[in-house]
This record gives C-alpha cells, structure tokens and sequence, in this order.
C-alpha cells in the first residue's frame, strides 16, 4: 500500500509569477524543509515524487488546486500526522503559497488526481470586462470561435467554443468561466481573452492586465474515464 | 523620506520573459518594519537575476547586514531588455525586489564588481534608478554609492561614479562603514548632512577607497605620472581587509532560496579563501591570499543548518581549488555520512583528477553524475611552466585513464590562447594533447571504456590583469588569436571534439578595462548612452561602440591592452594594495619569461607580501 498526502493550496501575490517547474521545485524544497517523509523516484537523479492535478500558467493565481506528495511508508510516522504536517509546510512555503486543506489517501495509480481533472473554473476580472463579455455574447452567437493559438513552433486557429462549459458574468466587472481541463481537453482561460481581443471588444492592454484566477477545479469519480462521465458527476474540493 | 512602493501591474508583468526575477517573495528573504533609524542598504549585481543570486558575496553580506538591527539590507538586479524598456515607458525607477522601493530611496546602493564588462549595467542601473551617475554630481539626498569584488582592485574606470569603494573582503569593513554613517545619520539621511566630511572619515577606515580624494596626474606619453591623495589626512595607500579567521566569522546559516531557477541552485560551503598555487595569469590567485581554510568541524556544522534551512539537495563546496583543502577526505566523509537517508548529494567542482579525487567524485555522483573538467590552460609543457600551471601531460593521461576505467567517456578541457610568449606551436600543442586522449581511449580494451567518446575543447582568450605578474604583458593581437582559434576549429573537423572558442571582440574590451585609467571613465559613459548594456552577453556586444567612443575620447585601446609596461611604469592601480608585493609580481613575470616555475605556498614561501596579513597559510594556519 502507498500513501499519498493530498494538499489542496492556494497561490497569490509573488508566488503568482512562478512556472510550472519553478513552483514543483519550490514545493520539493518546502516540503524537505517542513521534514515530510516523501518518498524518492529511483534513478541517476531521483526526485520528490509530486503530482500535480494540473499545472498552472505563468501569472494565473489559484485558490483550488491540488498536489498528492507520495509517502515514503518505509519512515515512520504517526496515523494522526496530517495536521502537524499541514501547519509544518505552511510554515515553510515561501510567501503566497498556502495549503489550505490535506488529508493522507491510499495512493492508486489508475485514478490519478491528474487523469481525473474534468474541468476548471475561473474568475477574470478588469475593467468592465463584465460588460464587455455581455456584450459579446450577445453580438457574436456564432457556432464556432475560432483563436490563434501561438505555440513555440507555430501559430495555428483552434475553435474554442466547444471548450467552454459555461459563462457567467457579475457586475461591471467580473466573469466567471467554465472551461474543460486536464489531460484531454484543455482550455487556457488566455484564449478567451484572446478572442475577446481578436473582435476588438478588449484591448491588448486590457487583456494583459485582466486577472485570472482558478477558483475551482472539478475531477470526474473514482474509476469513472473523464469521458464517461457528465457534469452532474463531477466533485470538486477533497472529494476526490 | 517618502518610501512609495513602485506598482507593478500583471500587465507589466505578463508582457516581459521570467518575472519571476522581478517580484521577490524568495524564501528566507529578509523584510524588517520601517523606522527612521533603520539603514537602507540595496545590494545591487549588475546583471541579470539567475546570475546575481549565484553570488555567495551577495548571500554572505545580505545575511549579515541583515542580523543588524539597525540595518535592512535589500536586492536589486540588471533588469533584462524587455523589463528595461517598459519600465522607461512607465517611468517605474529602479527598486528593491524585498519592499519595492526606489533605489534612490536608500541609504546606501552597493554592487559588486565581478567583471568588468558589467560596467555599463552599473550605469544603466543607476540611471534607470534616478540616481546621478557621477559622484561630482551627487547631493546629500542621494544614496551613497560604494562598490566592493574582485574588480574594485582596479576601480580607477569606475572612479567617477562609484563614492567609495570596498577593498577586500568586506565582511568587517562594511559593518564599520554602517557604524559610521549611523554617527552622521542617527535617524535616516537629511539633505543637510555633511556627505563630505562622512567621506573623509571613511577614507580612514582600513580597506576602503574614496576616489575622488585622489588625483591622477599624467605623463606627456600617456602613462601615470602620480596618484596623489588630496592632502595630508588622506592615506596614500589602500590596502585590502581579509577576514583573518574563517572559523570565528560569522557565516550564514540561511540562504535565499530563489523561486525560480539560477546559475549555482545549491547551497554551498567556503572551504578556503586564496589559493597556494600561484598561477601567473589569475587574478583571483593573487587578490585573495594568504590561503585560509575553514575548518571541517565548522562546514559540517555549516552544511546542516543550510540544509535544514534551505531545503536544497545539493551541496557545492566553493574555493579557487577545491583539492588543495588540506582535509578534503575527512570533509567529504562527514559530509556524505551527514547527507545520506536524506537525497542530499554534494557535486565537487574545480578538482585536480588522481586516484583519490576520483574516487571521490564516484562517492559523490553516488546520487548524482557531474561531468569531468580539466584546465590544462596551455598546450605545451614549456607554456605551462610559463604561466605556472602545474599540471603535465602524464597527470592528464592518467587522469582520463582512470575517468574511462570510472565511466565517463569524456571531459571538457579548457585553455587559454594568446597567453604570453605563446606560439603557432603551442596552439597546435592543444590539439594534439587531445589527440593524444583519443589514442589512449581507442587503445583500451573495448570492456575499459565507455562507448562513444566525446570531448570538449574550450578556448578563452588570455587578458593580463591588474595585481597579477602578467599586469606588464601585452594582449596578443587579434588577428594571432583569430588565426589560431581558426586552425583549432579546422583541426577538430571531424574529430570527437566539439571547440568552443571565445570571440576576441570582447576580451580586446575586457583588456582595455581590466587594466584601465580613469581617462575610460568618460569612453564608459559614452558607450552606456549609445543604448549599450550587457556588454558579458555575446550578443549584446557591439565592438564598434566602444572603438568609436576611445576615438571620440582620443584614447587608443592598443595603449591600454597591446603594450608591454615598463617595470617602472606607475600602474593606473598603483594605491591599491593587495597584500602581493609588486617586487614578487616582477619576479614571477620575468621568472615566466624564462619559462621557469615557482613552487606553491605548501611546498615553499616565495616571499609574495601576503606574511603582512599575519595570518593563515604564511603562519602554518
């Protein structure tokens, strides 16, 4: 049996600013400091063992997102050690990184935390992009929304209306977007911007300083395929 | 003082590459509640994040200014081009990455002089942080400007802009400045203080340099006629501070553990300042002495708080050469036994390769593999002798033998070209030594090597420094080097050889610099204001700008890098004390001429100067 140690953490403030790899390496060097037994990959270079649900992109803050820390069972520690490892890594996180919540669960590798990720919500907010959003939607109904997607190698469009589950807007100022996440389907909230910016209802400057916030991740059942699954199966916060 | 934050937006933040490096929040960086009494200190490293935070002189003070109360020490770095550009746009001045504040907010701004091609970014750092370049040009209500590192030893093109200077080690003798500016500014920096007579005062301290309290005086053929402090209150010569005892000074027991990655990403112990081996061409090997060792006891001690503190994996051990370290072995032990259990690995740089050091490197890469280095630094046995680099084509082949046997199917070699008295014959020395480690590869059985031998050749291009024997030599021209680097590049075609070479375009600046005048001062500024920065980054580097700059200044760099100096000659860093005598520097030169060696501080004294420091190796330390 293999247990891992479920962190769901938060990330704000300087912390925002991390890639994918710098944050894995920050929370490798945490959890050494914190003195949480994890268990080694084997190998030339072993490292940590950490699974990330999903990673976050380079200046997107979360307030819902999830680690397993892999245990190594063979150093001893007590059944009850969750609160004291959780109030240890807490201390030793760097500024804007937070464990809000954790719990000890058997490890079973056909139902990752990573290939479960369904879907992710998040909140954008900038000036009047609410109204903005409206306005849009109400314009622009068409079938497909077709985005330049920009990779390293080349630029190419994507249709990314089949990829967002749902839109809310709040205010003047908020929106709040539903959108497919994980191994399979995935949607960078960035290109919705995007789009928005493509039909002239955002500027550029606007969408840069638009903030973005994962305030939700959403995960299909244990031992159900994401894509067996529909949404009112889908469980979100330590559920899983 | 008003102390507003500068604001950066996520716009800002989303449109440049790794900002990370710009928003602080690191582990064990340091925050302190503001009060009047409280002294700013920003230290600044004229390049880039990744490389400024690899700095331990940067780790080592940031701790100690920082367990004074009466002291917040701070970081600043070179922002790269594209956070430049915008931060001119939205007129966001320089700042401190701990409490973003302006730099021309603090007390003191001090950087660390590690080469000299970051000579621009020290005057484009304090432009972009409002703070005026030239020292004349300062008024109360702006920071002091003080500089410290290796390329303080020759400050005079920096002399200009930089209020006072640091000589040494500046572990003492910063505390002592902070304890004299808190006498002129009990609560915080008035615009009535009198900056001046604060000046005067520090000039007195051991180890530091005002330069502005000296004048240079110049012959007709451009050489120094005198540098002459202003009056008779003013010392005549710097010399350097140390730290006499490493054991008994205080040394960090945490490090800034950066959130994204950097050069040097591991903690790192000092095993020893100096070094014995004497080495004609470096700088380092001179400055630093007498050699002073750390303690085993100490390292240990040392290694589990910054491991505990730290949460690194890996553990570097830093000094000139690391296998002079008189107890290397019971170190190692200690420190493998210390780290096991915990994925812990130490990585061992700078060694000289025999059995023992081998067998080190295989306990060390037990978690793991590092790559093999070598510096032969000449192809020849008589050039070797010359610049005193004890290594012989015997040590090397026994070397790579016992490297196969252990795995590694190859190494990465470096030298030098251009060094003095070097001929067309020694550069292809260089490739032949390397053939000569192919032919004992293929020779071995098939079951003693690994597969696939791959070797790497490296080249820099020799540039003589101040402090250092080789301070009265000539660079080798251009078009020498060019014409060697270029038969080495044929010579390797089709070798398992990859050559690196350095471009001469930037060591020709680099020579002019190293052993520049104040006279550079004014060619520095110009460059710094045709837009040039990054002058250490190859593509950053635009020859022309400098050359033109020299013209319009009626300086010629052939003066400064091409010609031999006579013995006599006064050296634009002739006030500049390190210890070395110039006697021992003349000595060791002609000795190189004659191709003849000089034997290293354990096997015999040579009488350098540094017995004045009354301390370390000289005394059986």
């Amino acid at each position: 049996m293999v247990t891992n140690w479920r962190i769901r953490y938060s990330r704000k403030g300087p912390a925002v600013w991390l890639a994918h790899l710098d944050q894995m390496r920050t929370f490798e060097r945490s959890i050494r400091r914190a003195g949480i037994p994890v268990a080694y990959s084997g190998g030339f270079n072993p490292r940590p063992q950490l699974a990330f649900a999903l990673p976050i992109g380079v200046g997107i803050a979360t307030e819902d997102d999830y680690v397993d820390v892999k245990i190594d069972d063979q150093q001893n520690y007590e059944p009850d050690v969750n609160e004291l490892w959780c109030s240890e890594l807490n201390r030793s996180l760097p500024e804007g990184l937070e464990v809000q919540a954790s719990r000890l669960v058997t490890d079973d590798k056909k139902n990752s935390l990573m290939s479960r990720v369904t879907a992710a919500r998040y909140r954008l907010s900038s000036l009047e992009l609410a109204k903005k959003v409206d306005r849009f939607q109400t314009r622009f109904n068409e079938d497909t929304w077709m985005v330049e997607k920009q990779t390293r190698e080349k630029r190419s469009l994507q249709d990314i209306k089949p990829l967002i589950l749902d839109i809310q807007t709040e205010g003047k100022h908020l929106v709040e977007l539903l959108v497919c996440a994980g191994s399979q389907k995935n949607l960078r909230p960035e290109l919705f911007l995007q789009l928005l910016k493509m039909h002239q209802f955002l500027s550029e400057e606007d969408m840069l300083e638009t903030s973005i916030t994962r305030t939700e991740l959403l995960f299909a059942p244990q031992h159900m395929k994401v894509a067996d699954t529909n949404i009112r199966d889908w469980v979100s916060g330590l559920d899983v | 003082m008003k102390t507003e934050p500068v604001n950066l937006t996520d716009g800002l933040l989303r449109s440049v590459t790794k900002p990370a490096r710009y928003v602080g929040g690191e582990w064990n960086s340091v925050t302190k509640p503001l009060s009047s009494d409280l002294v700013r200190f920003a230290f600044c490293f004229p390049d880039v994040y990744e490389i400024g935070m690899s700095n331990s002189a940067l780790q080592i003070l940031y701790y100690l200014l920082n367990q004074r109360p009466d002291t917040w020490c701070e970081r600043s770095f070179a922002p790269w081009t594209d956070m430049e550009q915008l931060m001119r746009e939205k007129n966001i001045p320089l700042y401190s990455l701990e409490s973003r504040t302006p730099l021309s907010q603090f007390d003191w701004v001090g950087f660390t002089l590690q080469y000299e091609l970051s000579f621009t970014n020290v005057l484009n750092m304090l432009d972009l942080a409002g703070i005026p370049q030239l020292t004349l040009e300062r008024s109360a209500e702006d920071p002091l400007v003080v500089a410290g590192g290796p390329v303080a030893f020759n400050l005079e093109p920096m002399a200009d802009f930089f209020d006072l200077a640091v000589i040494g080690e500046a572990e003492e003798t910063i505390e002592e400045l902070i304890d004299l500016y808190h006498q002129h500014c009990p609560n915080g920096r008035t615009s009535t203080w009198d900056r001046s007579a604060f000046l005067r005062q520090a000039a007195a301290i051991p180890g530091v340099y005002v330069p502005s309290l000296y004048a240079v005086v110049y012959k007709t053929d451009q050489t120094v006629e005198a540098i002459r402090p202003l009056d008779g209150t003013v010392p005549p010569i710097i010399q350097k501070r140390i730290v006499k005892n490493l054991n008994t000074m205080k040394r960090p027991d945490q490090l800034i553990v950066p959130n994204t990655e950097i050069v040097h990403d591991r903690m790192s112990l000092e095993l020893f300042r100096g070094c014995p081996r004497g080495c004609r061409f470096c700088q380092a090997g001179m400055i630093y002495r007498p050699v002073r060792e750390t303690g085993v006891d100490t390292l240990s001690k040392q290694a589990a708080a910054l491991e505990q503190s730290t949460g690194y994996d890996e553990c570097g051990l830093l000094s000139l050469s690391t296998s002079d370290y008189s107890q290397l072995g019971s170190l190692t032990d200690r420190l493998l036994e210390q780290f096991s259990g915990h994925h812990t690995s130490l990585s061992l740089p700078s060694l000289r390769l025999d059995s023992f050091t081998l067998e080190l490197m295989q306990k060390g890469s037990s978690t793991r593999k590092s790559g093999l280095t070598f510096a032969p630094e000449a192809g020849t046995q008589r050039l070797r002798d010359v610049i005193n680099k004890n290594i012989t084509e015997q040590d090397l082949l026994e070397a790579m033998t016992l490297a196969f046997k252990g795995g590694w199917n190859g190494a990465k070699l470096y030298f030098m070209l251009g060094l003095p008295t070097e001929t067309d014959m020694d550069a292809q020395a260089i490739a032949d030594l390397t053939d000569s480690i192919e032919t004992l590869y293929r020779g071995l059985p098939r079951s003693d090597r690994p597969r696939r031998l791959e070797l790497t050749v490296s080249t820099a291009v020799f540039i003589p420094k101040p402090h250092t024997p080789f301070q009265w030599a000539p660079q080798e021209l251009p078009e020498v080097v060019n014409k060697r680097q270029q038969f080495l590049k044929e010579r390797f075609r089709n070798r398992p050889v990859k050559y690196h070479y350095h471009d001469w375009h930037s060591s020709l600046i680099e020579a002019l610099l190293a052993r520049g005048d104040r006279r550079l001062g004014a060619v520095i500024r110009d460059v710094w204001a045709k837009g040039q920065t990054f002058d250490a980054w190859d593509d950053h580097f635009k020859l022309d700008n400098w050359l033109d700059s020299l013209e319009k200044f009626g300086l010629d760099v052939s003066f400064y890098a091409h010609r031999e100096r006579a013995e006599a000659e006064i050296m634009p860093w002739d006030h500049i004390d390190c210890g070395v005598t110039s006697a021992f520097l003349y000595r060791e030169y002609q000795k190189a001429l004659k191709a003849k060696t000089t034997p290293q501080c354990r096997i015999a004294c040579s009488q350098c100067g540094a017995t004045t420091f009354e301390g370390g190796i000289c005394f059986g330390d």
